[in-house]
């Protein structure tokens, strides 16, 4: 088990650092429309990674994980309109600090009678409350939104760095990003995980063993949403503004197509489900309703023919070639 | 004072036949395939399409028989669409597990909506109801138009019609015995994957249709799938998981709910419909009305 937990370590962190590289060499090779598309995806990996978090890991469908990136984003915006003196780190420990509350008591309501598609249908009404809130709300923007968000600047103590020049903010939420990604590693793969996983396959057995189911499933909301506040509370200075449409429910369907398009079963599904959906979504930018009907195409392909995702259909093919490999040993030996 | 409370009952019956109207297939569809079709949306957005087209094509949105015909050929066209949607999307489904039905059907949605921009564009229509339902009764100071009495009926037709059916003919029970254990119907030689096929293509004409005869109701673009969704899929679960008699119900309470909320809320309209929704979720997660039966 160690062995194997080591092994996964190495393997991923390599991969981590390798993708990290590359997200940070990009500002100086590539254009800025590049960049602020890369930026959005390291937003959205997180955010798809943290929504995995409660389906791939204790079974919870949420079809409201958007609420949580706008109150993480709104909140944002509002402290550092209120405050703008505030350390950066406080204002965004602040939002996600929000968020957590939000989801803590949400999850205590929510999750002690609703489960499967009760629950999933109740998300989505609490996301919707959220939604029409943020845009009936002067203070907030309506439905215009909530512009003028400003980058701030970062005091280190011994130095500050000004994240509205060049590409600093970028490189800030792309090191936050990696961050909060390893955190989600972490807890998948540490005993924590392998608690909400028991919980996924099997939670009347769970219980039976003396594992708290409804504390883990709290445990696993509040962390996807605190994570995800936290994600939104950065895409704010990031765009400059803020629209109702981050807490649509459409925008919530967002991280759960990365993860069933990735693949739930693997931690990289969800990162692979974006930035295939990413690349997607680029490449078909600037078709009128071809865009839609490419998106759609593929989307329902990988569901129809890779159920279990890119990855889990990458897998497959994997144990079906490792499989046919034994018959070369034997025709070399009958020459 | 009668008007404070008759006109806000009035408009919320109003919107809670609205959606049920748009809600019927998708109960059927959920109610026996178990399937949640976030696409709905998308199809009903089609039928209302189809029906203008029909309208500009032939003219006028004058008669009441041609708003009629031009609602059931919608519903027709969508009955065809939805035998394409059974055979390729809906059939492979039934082997994958049920939250990957959900991105399918949504993936639906995006496909519906492009088609909608590729074929019609981004551009908002409208057509006029057709001048039979176009006065307004005033009793008092209750404001009613005819148009929207017309729907009241209209769904409490449906309502009463597939109730109906359901209880009282051959295919209705055959219908009540596959929804509650579709592996006993088969057993018993019933041809359970045809059925399932007449289903969708039944809850697709009642998309098409409804998207024709709400027409009026709406000025459309490519945004229209998904402004029912969310309500529809409120009263689907507030009902009691696809059953039709708790879609009824549950409309009516939350629509009605809803109408006052905006009433004496004015500031946050259409807020309480999902209040009235989360409370009752969390008082009854098993529905208004219990059971397997449709």
């Amino acid at each position: 088990m160690k062995q194997r937990f080591e092994t996964t370590l190495v393997r991923d962190l390599g991969i981590g650092a390798a993708f990290l590289a590359v997200m940070l060499a990009l500002p100086s090779v590539a254009d800025k429309g590049i960049v602020f598309v890369a930026g959005t995806l390291a937003l959205h990996i997180i955010f798809g990674l943290s929504w995995n978090l409660m389906f791939g890991r204790t079974g919870l469908v949420s079809f409201g994980h958007a609420s949580f990136f706008a109150i993480g984003g709104y909140c944002y915006a509002l402290l550092a309109r209120t405050w703008p003196d505030l350390h950066p780190f406080v204002t965004l420990s602040s939002a996600a600090l929000f968020g957590a509350l939000v989801a803590l008591l949400v999850g205590i309501i929510a999750l002690r009678r609703s489960l499967g598609v009760y629950f999933a249908i109740l998300s989505l009404a609490l996301a919707q409350i959220v939604y029409l809130f943020l845009s009936y709300i002067p203070e907030l923007g309506r439905e215009d939104g909530f512009t003028g968000i400003q980058r701030p600047e970062l005091g280190l103590g011994f130095v500050s760095i000004d994240l509205a020049q060049g590409d600093n903010y970028y490189y800030f939420m792309v090191l936050v990003c990696a961050l909060l990604g390893s955190l989600i590693w972490w807890v998948i793969h540490g005993p924590v995980g392998r608690r909400f996983k028991s919980i996924e396959q099997d939670p009347v057995r769970a219980e039976f063993l003396g594992i708290n189911v409804f504390a883990n499933r709290l445990a696993s909301f509040v962390i996807a949403s605190t994570v995800t506040a936290l994600v939104g509370a950065l895409y704010g200075p990031w765009l400059q503004l803020l629209t109702p449409e981050v807490a649509h429910w459409s925008f919530s369907a967002r991280p759960i197509l990365y993860a069933l398009l990735g693949g739930v079963q693997s931690f990289w599904g969800p990162v692979v489900g974006a930035i295939g959906f990413s690349i997607l979504e680029y490449g078909t930018r600037t078709m009128h309703g071809l865009s839609e009907i490419v998106i759609g195409a593929t989307l329902l392909v990988v569901v129809l023919l890779l159920p279990g995702g890119i990855l889990g259909g990458l897998a497959r093919l994997k144990t079906r070639l490792s499989a046919k490999r034994p018959d070369k040993p034997t025709e070399e030996p009958a020459e | 004072m009668l008007t404070y409370v008759l006109s806000p009952v009035f408009n919320g019956l109003f919107s809670a036949m609205v959606i049920f109207l748009f809600a019927t297939g998708l109960t059927l569809i959920f109610g026996i395939l178990r399937v949640l079709n976030f696409a709905h949306g998308g199809f009903f957005m089609i039928g209302a399409y189809v029906a203008f087209s029909l309208v500009s094509l032939f003219g006028s949105t004058e008669s009441m028989l041609s708003y009629l015909l031009v609602s059931v050929a919608s519903g027709l066209v969508l009955g065809g669409i939805g035998l394409l949607v059974e055979r390729f999307v809906f059939r492979p489904l039934q082997k994958v597990d049920e939250a990957y039905s959900l991105i399918a059907t949504y993936a639906l949605l995006l496909l519906t909506e492009g088609a909608v921009k590729a074929i019609w564009g981004v551009s908002f229509h409208s057509a006029a109801a057709p001048s039979a339902l176009a006065g307004i009764y005033i009793v008092g100071d209750l404001f009613m138009p005819t148009y929207a009495i017309f729907i009241i009926l209209l769904g409490i037709a449906c309502y009463v019609f597939l109730e109906w059916v359901l209880q009282h003919t051959e295919t209705g029970k055959l219908t009540q015995s596959i929804a509650s254990d579709p592996w006993m119907a088969q057993m018993l030689g019933v041809n359970v994957p045809r059925f399932y096929t007449w289903i969708v293509v039944f809850g697709f004409f009642l998309a098409g249709i409804a998207g024709g005869l709400l027409l009026p109701n709406q000025t459309i673009s490519p945004n229209l799938a998904s402004t029912f969704v969310v309500q529809a899929f409120g009263v689907l679960i507030v009902g009691g998981m696809g059953n039709i008699r708790g879609t009824f119900l549950a409309a009516i309470l939350l629509c009605v709910i809803d109408s006052f909320g905006s009433v004496y809320f004015s500031e946050v309209p259409g807020m309480f419909f999902y209040i009235a929704m989360v409370v009752m979720l969390l008082l009854r997660p098993e529905g208004l009305v219990r059971g397997a039966r449709l």
